[in-house]
C-alpha cells in the first residue's frame, strides 16, 4: 500500500510541476472556453431575448450543460490523449514497466486529472455565472458525487477511445467527432430508456436538478440515483474491458508503444 | 571524479575467466513470435531463442535489420507478448510475475524518448525511481549520484528538452539505472550520437557493469561499441541465434593468418605465374607500375612469397599481419548463417 501511495505522490508531484511549469498555457485553455461560452451566450440572447423556462433552454441550463460538456470533454480526453501522448513520447513503455502495473498508474493518473478538471470547472463556473449574473446553486454536498459519476462514466469512454488509439493510430480526427456527440449526450434530457442509458445522459439531467432547480442530493428520486451510479459504473468497467482487449492486440502485435 | 558506488548490488560476484559471474539474471526458454501480416504471409520474427545473461556482464545482441533483437528485447521487458517460450528475471516469470520481475529490469528504448522532455533532470530521476517503487526522498544519495556519474551535475534542473541529444541519452541511461534495476536493456544506446557522445556512453557502461554489478544488455549496430564494451555477444539473424560466445572467441575463431606485402615495382610475368600457383594467394596491382599487393591466407607459403620475391631482387615495402575488426567477424558469421552454414559454438 506504501508503494501505491508513493506511486500516486509522484503522479500528483509530476502533474503539480506540469500544472505550474505550463500555467499560462492551461490558462489560455479556460480563456478560451469562457471566450466560446460568451459567444454562446451573447448569440442565445440576440436570440431568444430573456428565454423560456425550460430547465435545458434557459440561460442557467446552458450554462450548467457547458460545464458539463467541460467535464465530459476533460474526463475523455484526460484518459485518451494521456495514453496517446506517453505513446507518442516514447514513455508508455516505460509506463508499462512499472512495477505497479500500467493500471494503477493510469487509474491514479485520472483521479489526479479529475481535480484538476473540477478546478478548473469550478473557477471557469464562477466566471460563467458573473458574466450571465445568474448564479447557480453550488451544494458541493449534492454536486461532488454526481460530478464524480459523470467523470467516472467518461473516463470510461475514454479507456475505450485509448484503447483503439494502441490499435489505431490514426483517429484523431474521429476523435473530435467523439466532443461533438458528448453535446448531445449531456443536453438531452433523459425523456426515454435508451437516453437514460446513453453515458452522461442522466447524471446530467440530475445535475441540472441540484444546479438549477436548487434541489439537494437526498430529494432526486433514488431509483435515478441508482442508475446514475449503474451506468457510470458499467461505462467506466466496458471502457476499461475495451482498453484491454486492445491493450492485449497491441501487446501481440508489438505495436504497443508505436506512433 | 565520481566516488565508487554499488548501488542496487549486494551479491558476490565470482570470477570466470575473464567475465565477472556470480549467477544468471536472465534466462530466456525457446522464446518464438511470429507476426500476422494482414493479406500476407506471417512474419517469424523470433524463432525459438534460448539465451542467459549472467550478473555484472554486458552482453551484446546483434543482428541485422529485421533481425529479431527489438523483439526480443521487448518480450524481455513484457511490452510484446510471445507465441511460446519463458522469461525468467532474477527467476520471476515476467508476464506471471510481472511486478515482481520488473522490479530487476529497466530499458531505455531505441530513439531519444524514454524520458520526459517537459521535466528536468533531477525531476525525471525522481519520477520514474518513484515508478519502480522507490521513495526518491530514501535515494537521494543514488539520485545525485547518477547525476554526477552522467556528467549531468550543471544540467540538473534543465528540462530534458534542453538537452543536447547525448546528454538525453545520459538521462535516459540514468533513469535506467536510479531504478536501482540489475538488469539494463538498452536498445542502440549509440545511435545517432556524436562520437564524443558515443565514447562517453562506452565508458560509462563499462563501469555500470564493473563498479555497480549490474548486467547490460545492449543491441546495436556499431560493431565498435559492441567490440569495446561486450563481454559476450549473441548474433540473431532472421529471429534465430546463429552465435553466441565471448567477443575474443569469436575473434580467435576467425583470426586469419593473412599476410599483406606491398613490394615496389612492377613484378615480371614469370614471377607472377609463380605466386599465382600458391594456393590461398592473391595478386593485385595497385598503382601504375609501382605497388604490388599480394595476401597470402596460408602461413605455410609465407617463406615461399618471400623466396620467390627475392629471387627477382624485388624490393620490399612492408609485410603486415592482416587482423579482421569484430564488424568483419559479424559479417563473416552473417555471410556462413546466410549461406547454410554452421551455428556456432555457443558458450
Amino acid at each position: 500500500m506504501a508503494k501505491k501511495w508513493l506511486l500516486f505522490k509522484q503522479l500528483a508531484i509530476k502533474s503539480w510541476i506540469m500544472f505550474r511549469r505550463y500555467f499560462f498555457n492551461g490558462l489560455g485553455g479556460i480563456i478560451t472556453l469562457y471566450v466560446i461560452f460568451l459567444v454562446i451566450f451573447l448569440g442565445y440572447k440576440g436570440i431568444a431575448g430573456l428565454g423560456p423556462t425550460d430547465q435545458y433552454l434557459s440561460i442557467e441550463g446552458i450554462l450548467v450543460g457547458y460545464i458539463l460538456w467541460y467535464l465530459a470533454l476533460a474526463a475523455y480526453q484526460d484518459v485518451a490523449y494521456t495514453i496517446q501522448n506517453e505513446a507518442k513520447q516514447g514513455t508508455l513503455e516505460q509506463l508499462y514497466m512499472s512495477v505497479h502495473g500500467f493500471g494503477w498508474v493510469v487509474g491514479f493518473q485520472q483521479i489526479i486529472n479529475a481535480f484538476y478538471s473540477l478546478l478548473i470547472a469550478g473557477i471557469l463556473a464562477f466566471f460563467l455565472m458573473l458574466t450571465t449574473g445568474k448564479w447557480l446553486n453550488i451544494d458541493l454536498l449534492s454536486l461532488l458525487p454526481l460530478l464524480t459519476l459523470e467523470l467516472i462514466c467518461f473516463a470510461g469512454v475514454g479507456f475505450a477511445l485509448g484503447g483503439l488509439m494502441l490499435i489505431f493510430k490514426r483517429i484523431d480526427s474521429y476523435m473530435q467527432i467523439v466532443q461533438f456527440v458528448l453535446i448531445f449526450f449531456v443536453a438531452a434530457p433523459p425523456s426515454n430508456w435508451l437516453l437514460r442509458l446513453m453515458p452522461g445522459t442522466l447524471g446530467a439531467s440530475l445535475i441540472q436538478k441540484v444546479m438549477n432547480g436548487g434541489e439537494a442530493l437526498w430529494q432526486l428520486a433514488w431509483q435515478d440515483l441508482l442508475l446514475t451510479v449503474g451506468v457510470a459504473l458499467a461505462y467506466l468497467l466496458l471502457g476499461v474491458a475495451i482498453y484491454r482487449i486492445c491493450e492485449r492486440k497491441a501487446m501481440k502485435s508489438g505495436t504497443l508503444g508505436h506512433y | 571524479m565520481v566516488k565508487k558506488h554499488t548501488f542496487g548490488s549486494s551479491r558476490k560476484l565470482t570470477n570466470r575467466g575473464d567475465i565477472w559471474l556470480a549467477d544468471t539474471i536472465l534466462k530466456v526458454e525457446n522464446l518464438s513470435k511470429t507476426y500476422k501480416v494482414r493479406k500476407s504471409a506471417p512474419i517469424k520474427a523470433v524463432d525459438c531463442i534460448s539465451l542467459e545473461a549472467y550478473r555484472g556482464e554486458i552482453l551484446g545482441v546483434l543482428g541485422p535489420n529485421g533481425a529479431g533483437k527489438t523483439t526480443t528485447v521487448k518480450m524481455i521487458c513484457g511490452l510484446i507478448k510471445p507465441d511460446s517460450g519463458s522469461i525468467l528475471i532474477n527467476g520471476k516469470d515476467n508476464f506471471k510475475q510481472r511486478s515482481a520481475a520488473m522490479e530487476h529490469i529497466s530499458a531505455v528504448l531505441e530513439g531519444n524518448r524514454n524520458i520526459y522532455w517537459r521535466l528536468t533532470v533531477r525531476e525525471n530521476l525522481e519520477f520514474f525511481a518513484g515508478l519502480k517503487g522507490k521513495d526518491p526522498r530514501a535515494i537521494k544519495k543514488e539520485i545525485d549520484y547518477y547525476i554526477d556519474f552522467f556528467g549531468l551535475g550543471t544540467k540538473k534542473n534543465e528540462t530534458a528538452s534542453k538537452l543536447s541529444r547525448g546528454m538525453q541519452q545520459k538521462l535516459a541511461i540514468a533513469v535506467a539505472m536510479v531504478t536501482g534495476s540489475e538488469l539494463v536493456l538498452l536498445d542502440e544506446p549509440t545511435l545517432g550520437l556524436d562520437v564524443k557522445a558515443s565514447y562517453d556512453i562506452r565508458d560509462l557502461l563499462k563501469q555500470i557493469a564493473a563498479e555497480n554489478g549490474r548486467t547490460v544488455l545492449l543491441t546495436s549496430h556499431d560493431m565498435n561499441v559492441v567490440q569495446d564494451t561486450c563481454q559476450r555477444v549473441i548474433i540473431i539473424n532472421s529471429g534465430r541465434i546463429i552465435a553466441q560466445d565471448k567477443v575474443s572467441n569469436l575473434m580467435r575463431l576467425f583470426d586469419v593468418k593473412a599476410f599483406k606485402f606491398v613490394a615496389e615495382g612492377r613484378l615480371s610475368e614469370n614471377l607472377k605465374q609463380a605466386l599465382t600457383q600458391i594456393p590461398h594467394l592473391a595478386l593485385v596491382e595497385e598503382e601504375v607500375d609501382t605497388i604490388i599487393t599480394l595476401n597470402l591466407e596460408e602461413p605455410r607459403n609465407f617463406y615461399r612469397v618471400v623466396e620467390l620475391l627475392g629471387s627477382e631482387d624485388v624490393s620490399l615495402l612492408s609485410i603486415n599481419r592482416q587482423e579482421l575488426n569484430f564488424e568483419q567477424v559479424f559479417m563473416e558469421i552473417l555471410g556462413r548463417s546466410e549461406n547454410g552454414g554452421e551455428k556456432m559454438a555457443a558458450l
